[in-house]
């Protein structure tokens, strides 16, 4: 991935400090308007801040709603007794991000000046908000003394370090002071009396003394050893490995992750073991082999036009099938329709790889893994699921959500970059047909293209075809984001330089490997900003998902929650709460992309 | 440079199929025969599937009764599908408008204050921007409807002395209408437009020979003014103007049918003629022989090809479309001849208050004041924030792009903070502002559709309802295809008018 940038951020000069009572005035009683200008937004922000205290904290309030049904929000109907999976899912994804984090050689520090910043904003934030909020006197003593409390560490810290040297220089890795936060965040639930709520056998639980379940401290807590331990792992293994290897398998586990993670463990596929051994494997071994050896072949240097020709001819038998599929001339597993066109793909690329032995070898041992995970996952998608569900999927709430997100991210973008290509290309008719589908994608809502795939599209298919609701929402939703991801990429196709086209077509290549070795990979780092932009709208516009009835995140809080016979009506606070998980997430990215744009900008001037 | 010339590669001529001329074409030819051939898959497959569920498709239910009430729009019991579908752009049109509008003010502010030295007000404005912008739309529209949907029960006292009533119907706030006498008044504003705009022309002529302040702005709205006030009352003198749309009317529906589709045609042709001849001569090299690409011929090609659909249209596929644009536009001229006709002595305006009446078990509100419901104030105030935090942060990043000196240059020159702002640095901000607004504009009219959730009765929700009623979801989505389309379009191209004059003029 990145290489190591070389490229120094300047800093900003330090500002002056100034004595409190100077930055008052300065910030705050310039002059007469601004003076003004502050008494009046003060009165508003103070108003502001005492109403939402005021809503969040009214006895009226039942936010044990919300606690109840934590495990509905995150994963909807997802059977008790096979919960075990949800956690094991998670703990994979700690497990590659500590990983990742040690194998990328996360190097950030944060300067213990400004977490006693922090800490000491916390505190006057937290005393401040005690003032404001209607509690009890005690109570609000009480914060207020533990802001205090915050202040004085803030404090100490800073007087700690008087040498102002000494102040400037001293810091913390952020990996381990956000191992630190979360890690008192966990060690919480063990100690502090948040509420035992639940639903035992259809009977609310509320016990408000109590610290949370047992089934939720304890996962949670592994789940953060997990995430430590794989980075202290991570950090002891790295410098054994070659660092360029181990970041190559991260990715590719990264990328597999999703479909292994949801199709296999979570939907855990009922294999039918003696159908696999007598035609899956079989299948899969003559692809394997048989295409191996092909693609071994067709990528010798001095092949010359024939490599082509077959290339082609296996193109047109792969389109041939399917075309033989929609009119029923003969019968084909769908399995070997799809590797005939993986495998004419890949003998149209197999001339980029024409060179020595080794590269062939590997091309054949890429196309050896390509199946062996196509094969697998088309089986296990195939196999029905051993969950006993009640609902219509085994995802749901939050996860159901992220799934959407990510499946939807991850097909939009080979689509959206060939649209882009499409659309920038030089090929008239190419050129008509990709612009004036995305121009009227980008003119219609979402929302319309989701009830046109969740209403309509069952029409369009062929007899006893038949499409899960989710399937074709998620469709659409692909369809749709292709359309401003193209958007995006033809951004960035547009600002490489007309030198690298014609130093491409200059050293010989062909015009597939100057399209995919010198233009797509420049268009796509300069549009990575907009592409982080673009991930965030896909993960917010997932909520779209529950108007046509996918129980998502928003549809449980907001439909599932109050239509309960305990919480009947309760509805402003499941959407308060996953208001906060929404903006969590999206403002992390947009922090992130802000960041990224900084380098890559850096990196331009 | 070497003596002896390198070997000819280029004088051997490659086979066809490495032709780069010939592999570009079949390639493309074979992508639109698989494009082509989907569709015609999928639409017969839709035909075959329609019939085997006995649905009908085709736009006969819009001329049918749907059997529906709407929340609210200019008419409730829409008599026939087309009816209900127009109820519902109406919606959408008044939600996009009232949200741009108001959108762009508080965008506007909010960008501001994310500028200002003071310090509650620029994280005020922070707060707000990054609060908003990353909570989604739909989930905020749904939160806002239940906060709504808490206020409490109607009466006449939940309010401000009977202008604005609020309660957990909605918001009531006086109601202020065309009336009678409105359009003719509207030719009043219309030579007055034309007079202040002569004023405004000859002040600043004024200012530019004397370099006195001749306040052209001011002069130019102060005669607008004269001439709002004087037609407010003598405005029945121009009741002959009706006289003329009727005799138009009358004039067009005379108009033979096989004439208007013989001038269309005609126009098709020419139009595409001129266009090839222009592009043609464009094309010319100084040498004389015209160099076309293929990009070139595709579009001459494109450009005949579809003068001839337009013939095809006119004449086979939809021969009523003449008889329907003369039918309409006389329809158009009679309903001109209406309202501007004579006897219309009214005032141009009237207004309204609120009121709350009981026809049944339950209060109300009654017609006279403007109503949100609940439902619009939902998706309104949802549009509105989550847009307007966008616009702030286009509004900000346009002025932090006007260089420093620029800033530097007019306070050197003397000028005040606020001519500054208005002279030098808003003008050189909107051209950077201008196009991603608009595109924030096109988001807002789309992400209306989102009433759907709240039960505002916008076009897809009555979209959705009537498709569902009637089993035509095909047809309502073509519909709720172009709408959008046209609501898309109509915004760039205000947007790229803008764009066009605010751009700088370079030599």
């Amino acid at each position: 991935m990145n290489e190591p940038t070389t490229i120094k951020i300047e800093k900003r000069p330090e500002e002056p400090s100034r004595t409190p009572r100077e930055w008052i005035r300065k910030n705050l009683f310039s002059n007469i308007p601004n003076t003004i200008l502050t008494l009046i937004f003060g009165a508003i922000s103070i108003y502001a801040i005492r109403a939402l205290l005021g809503f969040i904290l009214s006895g009226e309030r039942r936010w044990g709603a919300v606690a109840t049904n934590m495990r509905l929000l995150m994963a909807q109907g997802y059977p008790a007794d096979q919960f075990v999976r949800v956690w094991f899912t998670l703990g994979c994804l700690m497990a590659l991000s500590g990983l990742s984090l040690a194998a990328w050689r996360a190097s950030g520090r944060l300067s213990v000046k400004k977490i006693s910043i922090w800490t000491m904003n916390l505190g006057g934030g937290l005393a401040i908000f005690a003032v404001l909020a209607p509690i009890s006197w005690a109570s609000r003593l009480g914060w207020i003394i533990a802001g205090m409390l915050f202040v004085l560490v803030g404090l100490s810290m800073w007087f700690g370090l008087r040498d102002s040297e000494k102040r400037l220089s001293g810091s913390v890795p952020t990996v381990w002071f956000t191992y630190g936060i979360l890690g008192v965040l966990v060690l919480s639930l063990w100690t502090v009396p948040y509420g035992h709520y639940a639903f035992v056998d259809g009977e609310l639980i509320a016990e408000t003394g109590r610290t949370v379940a047992m089934s939720t401290k304890l996962p949670f807590t592994v789940m953060w050893l997990i995430l430590v331990g794989s980075y202290l792992i991570g950090t002891q293994v790295r410098d054994w490995i070659p660092s360029g290897k181990a970041k190559g398998v991260l990715v590719g586990l990264w990328f597999l992750s999703p479909f292994i993670l949801n199709w296999i463990v979570l939907r855990d596929p009922d294999f039918d073991y003696a159908h696999i051994a007598s035609t899956d494997i079989p299948l899969a071994l003559m692809f394997a082999i048989g295409g191996g050896l092909a693609l071994y072949l067709l990528s010798k240097p001095d092949l010359g036009e024939i490599g082509r020709i077959v290339a082609i001819g296996f193109l047109i038998f792969a389109v041939f099938n399917w075309v033989a599929a929609f009119f029923g001339w003969y019968p084909m597993l769908q399995k070997v329709r799809i590797s005939f066109v993986l495998l004419a793909l890949a003998a149209l690329i197999a001339p980029n790889f024409a060179a020595d032995k080794r590269t062939r070898l590997r091309f054949a041992a890429s196309w050896i893994g390509l199946i062996a995970v196509s094969h697998w996952l088309i089986t296990a998608i195939n196999s029905p699921s051993t969950l006993k569900l009640q609902g219509p999927t085994y995802l749901g709430g939050f996860s159901l959500t992220l799934f959407v997100a990510v499946l939807t991210l991850l097909l939009s973008f080979p689509l959206g970059v060939l649209l882009a290509l499409g659309r920038t290309s030089s090929m008239p008719i190419a050129r008509v047909l990709s612009t004036a589908y995305i121009e009227s994608i980008r003119g219609v809502p979402l929302i319309t293209i989701l009830f046109f795939f969740s209403n309509i599209l069952p029409l369009f298919l062929p007899e006893g075809m038949e499409i899960a609701e989710l399937a074709a929402i998620v469709t659409g939703y692909t369809l749709f984001s292709a359309a401003y991801l193209a958007e995006n990429v033809r951004g960035g196709l547009q600002s490489v330089m007309r030198g690298q086209y014609e130093a491409a077509d200059a050293i010989g290549l062909t015009t597939s490997q100057r399209t995919g070795f010198i233009v797509i990979p420049q268009a796509l780092r300069v549009s990575i900003p907009p592409l982080v932009g673009q991930a965030i709208g896909v993960f917010k516009e997932t909520s779209l998902v529950a108007i046509v009835g996918a129980f998502d995140l928003l549809r449980i809080a907001a439909y599932v929650v109050p239509a309960q016979t305990e919480f009947l009506g309760v509805k402003r606070e499941g959407l308060l709460l996953i208001s906060v998980i929404y903006f969590i997430v999206a403002f992390s990215m947009s922090k992130y992309s802000q960041k990224l744009e900084e380098r890559v900008g850096l990196g331009e001037r | 440079m070497s003596e002896t010339p390198p070997q000819n590669y280029h004088h051997q001529k490659p086979p066809f199929y490495r032709d780069a001329v010939v592999v570009k074409w079949l390639f493309q030819l074979g992508a639109l025969a698989l494009v082509v051939f989907s569709l015609w898959f999928l639409a017969s497959q839709a035909r075959d599937n329609l019939a085997a569920r006995d649905i009908s498709t085709g736009f006969d239910f819009l001329s049918v009764d749907p059997g529906i009430n709407l929340s609210e729009g200019i008419d409730t019991r829409p008599a026939t599908g087309g009816r209900a579908l127009w109820v519902g752009m109406v919606n959408t049109i008044r939600l996009a408008t009232a949200g741009i509008l108001a959108a762009t003010i508080l965008g506007l502010v909010v960008g501001l204050a994310r500028l200002s030295n003071n310090w509650v007000v620029n994280k005020l404005g922070s707060v707000f921007v990054e609060t908003l912008r990353n909570i989604p739309l739909l989930v905020q529209i749904i939160l806002y409807g239940a906060i709504l949907a808490n206020l409490g029960d109607l009466s006449y006292d939940s309010g401000w002395d009977n202008w604005v009533i609020w309660s957990n119907k909605g918001l009531s706030i006086p109601r202020v209408f065309i009336a009678d006498g409105f359009y003719q008044w509207a030719i009043f504003m219309l030579i007055g437009s034309i007079v202040a705009r002569w004023a405004y022309k000859s002040r600043q002529r004024q200012h530019d020979e004397t370099g006195r302040d001749t306040y052209p702005w001011l002069g130019s709205l102060g005669v607008l003014g004269v001439f709002a006030v004087i037609g407010w009352f003598i405005h029945p003198i121009f009741g002959w103007v009706g006289g003329i749309f009727g005799a138009v009317e009358d004039g067009i529906s005379k108009i033979p049918e096989e004439a208007l589709q013989a001038v269309i045609s005609i126009i098709a042709i020419l139009l595409a003629g001129n266009w090839i001849r222009n592009f043609l001569r464009s094309r010319r090299t100084p040498g004389g022989s015209a160099q076309l690409t293929d990009d070139d011929k595709f579009r001459v090609i494109f450009s005949g090809i579809s003068a001839g659909l337009v013939i095809v249209v006119v004449y086979v596929v939809w021969p009523g479309l003449s008889s329907w644009i003369i039918n309409s536009s006389s329809d158009l001229f009679g309903v001109l001849e209406d309202k501007f006709g004579n006897g219309r002595s009214g005032g141009p305006f009237g207004a309204d208050r609120p009121e709350v009446i009981k026809p049944g078990k339950f209060e109300k509100y009654g017609p006279s004041g403007l109503t949100m419901s609940i439902g619009f104030a939902a998706v309104f105030f949802g549009v509105v924030f989550y847009t307007a935090a966008f616009i702030a942060e286009i509004v900000r990043g346009g002025i932090l792009a006007v260089p420093k000196g620029q800033i530097e240059a007019a306070n050197s020159l003397g000028m005040k903070r606020s001519a500054a702002l208005r002279t030098v640095i808003l003008p050189q901000a909107l051209r950077v502002m201008m196009p991603p607004l608009g595109n924030q504009y096109l988001n807002l009219t789309k992400n209306t559709s989102l009433a759907i959730a709240v039960g505002f009765s916008d076009l897809v929700q009555v979209g959705q309802t009537v498709g569902n009623q009637t089993g035509k979801n095909l047809s309502v989505f073509a519909i709720w295809m172009l709408f959008y389309l046209a609501c898309s379009l109509t915004i760039s191209v205000v947007v790229n008018f803008f764009n066009v004059r605010l751009r700088i003029v370079e030599r």
